[in-house]
């Protein structure tokens, strides 16, 4: 079996696998955990609608950083709307948008930037670099390598990928689209198969910190 | 022997003595296995998820660290870095309880665990006061204060533990009532001369009751007040009378008479022993409501940590803070104040266990506001209130030069902010605040006294 075989036919099948199934059984051990006593932080939002806008403007405008720790706010927010965006890419690129691969590119230049501009800040500002240790690096330089190998490939740009994701669905995947995306490709299987073990799940985690925790159950 | 100056672990300082953390006693072998069962679900119960939560995801983005107090009044000096501190105890559980750590140490940061580097985690857990003002700004609530408090678990466990919060502390109250070891006779005592010097200052005599059964409302203080900080009692004891509602206070007689709770900073086994003694007490007393006086890890420990622990049918009774009441009574006219009795300018300390941990923003200052004339905020205040290092048993510390530890970081913030009101009077609604106030404001040398809200609220009231 020839490598190009293995990422374009059958990693993606154990990479989305291995995510949705990894997180997944990630979610339920966590939500199956033994409620813990009281530990609110407030004031905190009651109803949902507030929390849901608490949420939201928290995963939008990372407001923590912001107003607590400024100098991560800007590569930090560059590097979450290119995820956000490349997440939207996908499922525009899906529906047929014609305008997806623009979103798609502007995601993978946002990440990229994003992505080396955190490894910068993390380098070179003396008491970041002493918390980190080195999976810190090696997660954002994932990410960079992803950007960078889907953005100069042109697989972001490129809007008969849709067509090959849609023949992963019949089974039959085509092949040639993607002769010469072998390497995002497979960076971002193996990125999907490595969200779900690291703290990069962190999406998942707040759920709990914040709806079981800090905010907790009380009202 | 006691003129030696212990040997260093971490820092300058030494809270945990020799007797204490036996240096040089093989240890780590211990702790693993204490550790081991702090993170199984079933053993752990109580805070396994924000735990487990708080090892696995912390993003390193340093976010904590610029709200921290201790790191921020230090310099920025590394050890004191909430994430440092969080990631001494991280390391060994990602070398012993993580397979990445296990496979790959040098990767994920995860390293052996030797008796040195445990001498140093025991006291750096001892330099973090669980005020919890990292957790609340991190982008992902992860929670230093949960680690520190689960760290210092742990080394209970294999007993290292400061001996003002254990023998002296959880272990005195449940064998005597009360952690300042009154007895009841003492007590009875105190409280007669409570009612002597209200009637002293006041001019007219009330009756204080206690161990009254049945009563609508026993209001618990930390005893520790009885002797440092009497007139909160005699100030909660006024408006008790004022408001003319069935009331007492309780003697060690009928249990426990003393409403901290030191199991809430280091032990959840200690924990749950002394809230159980809380709640038999005021089942025994027959008891409508709890009101818990001028304590803010009481009111914590009474009001929230509870509510999973002891289910409600077997806690017959409503638990209440004083500052409620006395916002409430304050509201409906029940107590009637002139603030022109209070003429000083007034400013108020949030409590990080009654703000931040307990929701209680609103009715200090509605009191306040209603029996002080000129009242001022202090900056910051509410959920971003800075701890006055007094909390987690800090207060009670002194050992090893700690008080200079305190005076020098949280105080020395305190201080500044303080200062800045340019208030005459702080006022506070928490014990350990107010001993550590007593130590700031005489270590910073600043022209103001603290007072209790209750103090200031009886100072006020006309009859
Ligand atoms: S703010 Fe939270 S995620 Fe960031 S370093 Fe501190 S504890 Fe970790
Ligand atoms: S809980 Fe308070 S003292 Fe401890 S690390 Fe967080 S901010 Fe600092």
């Amino acid at each position: 079996m020839d490598l190009g075989y293995l990422i374009a036919a059958i990693m993606p099948y154990v990479a989305v696998a291995f995510f949705v199934f990894g997180l997944g059984y990630k979610i339920i051990f966590w939500s199956k955990a033994p409620v813990n006593l009281h530990w609110e932080l407030f004031p905190y939002p009651h109803t949902v609608s507030e929390q849901l806008k608490e949420m939201l403007t928290e995963v939008f405008t990372l407001r923590s950083l912001y107003l607590f720790n400024r100098k991560f706010w800007l590569p930090s927010l560059m590097m979450h709307y290119g995820i956000y965006l490349v997440v939207t890419w996908l499922v525009v690129l899906l529906l047929g948008f014609p305008f997806a691969p623009y979103l798609g590119m502007l995601g993978g230049v946002l990440a990229l930037a994003g992505s080396f501009s955190l490894l910068l800040l993390r380098l070179f500002i003396d008491e970041v670099r002493k918390i980190s240790v080195p999976v810190e690096y090696f997660n954002l330089i994932f990410i960079f390598l992803l950007a960078l190998s889907s953005l100069f490939t042109g697989f972001l740009a490129d809007f008969q990928v849709r067509f090959y994701l849609l023949s992963l669905f019949t089974l039959k995947p085509a092949l040639s689209i993607v002769a010469n995306y072998h390497v995002p490709l497979l960076l971002l299987e193996l990125f999907l198969i490595y969200v779900p073990f690291t703290r990069m799940a962190h999406f998942a985690v707040k759920f709990f910190t914040y709806h079981k925790i800090k905010w907790g159950e009380l009202h | 022997m006691s003129a030696a100056v212990p040997q260093k672990v971490f820092d300058d300082y030494r809270v945990l003595p020799d007797e204490v953390l036996k240096p040089g006693q093989p240890r780590v072998e211990k702790f693993l296995q204490a550790m081991r069962k702090s993170l199984q679900q079933k053993e752990n119960w109580t805070f396994w998820l924000p735990y487990i939560l708080s090892l696995d995801t912390c993003m390193k983005c340093g976010t904590c660290a610029e709200v921290c107090p201790v790191y921020q009044a230090t310099g920025r000096r590394e050890i004191y870095h909430p994430v440092f501190r969080a990631d001494m105890l991280r390391k060994i559980y990602k070398r012993y309880f993580t397979l990445p750590g296990r496979l790959f140490p040098w990767l994920v940061g995860a390293e052996d665990l030797t008796e040195e580097k445990l001498d140093a985690l025991a006291e750096s857990v001892y330099r973090c006061t669980i005020c919890r003002r990292c957790s609340y700004v991190c982008p992902v609530a992860i929670d230093n204060g949960v680690i520190v408090r689960e760290a210092r678990k742990i080394l209970d466990e294999i007993g290292i533990a400061p001996g003002e919060l254990k023998e002296k502390g959880t272990r005195l109250q449940l064998k005597v009532g009360n952690a300042t070891g009154m007895p009841t006779a003492a007590f009875l005592d105190m409280v007669e001369f409570l009612e002597d010097e209200i009637e002293e200052t006041r001019g007219y005599r009330i009756k204080i009751p206690v161990d009254k059964e049945g009563a609508e409302y026993l209001l618990m203080h930390n005893a520790g007040d009885y002797l440092a900080f009497a007139e909160t009692v005699m100030g909660a004891a006024e408006v008790m009378h004022a408001a003319g509602v069935d009331w007492t206070l309780n003697s060690p007689n009928t249990g426990i008479n003393d409403a901290v709770n030191y199991g809430v900073f280091y032990s959840d086994v200690e924990f749950s022993a002394v809230i159980k003694a809380h709640v038999e007490t005021a089942r025994k007393l027959g008891i409508k409501k709890l009101v818990v006086g001028e304590c803010g890890h009481a009111f914590e420990a009474l009001k929230y940590l509870i509510l999973r622990l002891i289910p409600p049918e077997e806690r017959p009774f409503e638990v209440i803070s004083i500052l409620e009441l006395e916002d409430r009574w304050l509201r409906e006219g029940r107590l009637k104040v002139d603030p022109q009795k209070n003429p000083e300018p007034v400013t108020f300390h949030d409590s990080c266990k009654l703000g931040r941990l307990g929701g209680m923003f609103e009715e200090p200052r509605r009191i306040l506001k209603a029996c002080c004339p000129d009242f001022r905020e202090m900056t910051p205040n509410r959920e971003m209130s800075l701890c006055c290092g007094g909390g987690s048993g800090f207060a009670i510390m002194e050992k090893g030069g700690f008080l200079k530890f305190r005076m020098e970081t949280y105080g020395r913030l305190k201080a500044e902010q303080l200062k800045a009101t340019g208030a005459k009077v702080v006022a506070c609604a928490c014990s350990n605040c107010k001993a550590q106030f007593r130590e700031i404001i005489n270590y910073h040398k600043l022209p103001m006294r603290y007072a209790g809200v209750s103090e200031l609220l009886a100072n006020a009231l006309v009859r």
